[in-house]
């Protein structure tokens, strides 16, 4: 198992953000955070963990009530999850880690650390209605099997989407 | 009558329509009535990434559209299953309900919470019922030692899926196997996740997973891996000829997706009706095992 040699710094209290949590606890799905006893079950049963233990529900749930937001939102493992739902699935204080997890995605992705592969698959959806783009030798290949066309049809998505401002979101720019 | 709006999702029309092909023609045989929908669109679980009641407002138009059908929805992704599921729960509070209907109202559309979202599987084991599936058996598969992969979206998050099975120790499709006259092997890694949804952003943690399976697999004598979800078939299927690329592995498990192992055993035509000769990795010892006369 590797170890997590990530954040072995000091923890600069004047520079945390009491309000992070209060911000994270407004949203419905996430009231959850305050039951969390940091058990560490979530992070055990995590298969991302396995691969990068820097990756871990419970020493995320920490930060956010610790007020860490800069290091939380710009953590680019919350991007990994494999939405497996095992961590919710195990947590003995039922708290969904996953719709917790979500809630600081969505705060990271206004700020700009999306990665790309979520931002151009919502641009293709606003395209063709599905995240593939029209492809004419499938058209040929599903005909031949008597399978209905594909739409490709993306007007009423766009339209949705647009009224959500979802479409306005940009991708990190990797460095 | 058993009748649904078919949902088929993104990437099952588009890279596994053997799913397709092979779901339709078992639905027909036994007698599943399945409503194309011109409608549909991208189920919008991975908008929930970016914006949370962005993913609910996708799944709440196609929902709504299946209602005015008057139809409830089958799906064959186990995401869009898990995603569309979850939607129906968080749809339940009033305030949520509100702010997707104010949005959905510009479309001339409202969603009541009528449709009910099935599992082509969950249908299958509900609908038709094991007993009744063995009962229409043309070739018992009894030579058959057939692994189960539920997928993880297929009973989680536990609260969307009304005690259909218990997700830490599931049953249902070793059942639905059963059904066929093939052995359900249990195996370590059961519940372990394919890693579909991180393949698009860290390939090293899919990798990992698709490999942890395929070991766990190796250790047992298992003819095949059956799958319930197109995602859950690539990465075990089309990524473990990458792995054997990439990594020098030689891996070699055959993967097929339940309705083309159900309809070979309801006697279906390996290649017109369940796309047999699209799987990615040879089947030819599979057949032999099944004592199938037919290479592909």
């Amino acid at each position: 198992m590797k170890q997590d040699e990530s954040n072995r710094g000091t923890i600069q209290v004047a520079e945390l953000d009491p309000g992070f949590k209060f911000e994270i606890l407004k949203h419905e799905e996430a009231q959850g955070l305050n039951a969390c006893f940091a058990c560490g079950t979530c992070t055990a049963g995590c298969p991302v963990h396995e691969v990068f233990p820097e990756y871990s529900p419970r020493k995320l749930a920490k930060m956010v009530k610790l007020g860490m937001r800069k290091e939380v939102l710009s953590n680019p493992y919350i991007w990994y999850c494999v939405t497996c739902h095992n961590c919710e699935q195990r947590c003995p204080q039922n708290v969904k880690f996953f719709n917790i997890l979500n809630v600081l995605k969505n705060i990271a992705a206004k700020k700009g650390y999306a990665p790309a592969s979520w931002v151009e698959q919502t641009q293709q959806i606003m395209k063709t209605g599905t995240i593939f783009s029209k492809n004419e030798e499938l058209d040929k290949k599903r005909e031949a099997l008597f399978l209905p066309a594909i739409k490709n049809d993306g007007i009423k998505a766009k339209r949705l989407i647009k009224l959500t401002g979802i479409d306005k979101i940009k991708a990190q720019i990797k460095s | 009558m058993n009748r649904y709006a078919l949902f088929l999702g993104c990437t099952t029309p588009a890279q596994v329509i053997q799913y397709e092909l092979s779901s339709r023609w078992v639905c027909k045989e036994l007698g599943i009535e399945l409503v194309d929908m011109d409608d549909f669109v991208c189920c919008g679980i991975n908008q929930v990434n970016l914006n949370q009641e962005a993913g609910i407002l996708l799944a709440a138009m196609n929902l709504a559209y299946a209602e005015a059908s008057g139809l409830d929805i089958l799906t064959l992704c186990t995401a869009c299953t898990g995603h569309l599921a979850e939607s129906v729960e968080r749809l339940k509070n009033q305030e949520t309900r509100d702010r997707v209907n104010n949005k959905l109202k510009t479309m001339g559309l409202e969603y009541k919470g009528k449709a009910k979202v099935k599992h082509i599987s969950r249908v299958l084991y509900e609908d038709i019922g094991v007993d009744r599936i063995n009962e229409r058996i043309k070739i018992e598969l009894s030579n058959l030692r057939v692994a189960p992969h539920y997928g993880c979206h297929y009973l989680k998050p536990e609260s969307a899926f009304g005690g259909l099975d218990d997700p830490n120790n599931p049953k249902t499709l070793h059942q639905l196997i059963s059904a066929t006259g093939a052995f359900p092997v249990q195996y370590e890694t059961l519940n372990l996740c394919c890693g579909g949804k991180s393949f698009p952003v860290s390939k090293e943690v899919a990798f990992y997973l698709v490999q942890k399976k395929l070991d766990s697999l190796k250790a047992q004598k298992t003819d095949c891996l059956a799958v319930q979800c197109q995602t859950c078939y690539l990465m075990y299927s089309d990524q473990q000829k990458e792995i054997n690329k990439q990594l020098k592995k030689q891996y070699n498990i055959p993967i097929l997706l339940y309705p083309q192992l159900l309809g070979l055993a309801l006697g279906g035509d390996p290649q017109n009706e369940l796309g047999l000769d699209l799987n990615t990795v040879s089947l030819n010892n599979l057949f032999a095992n099944a004592g199938i006369n037919r290479k592909i």
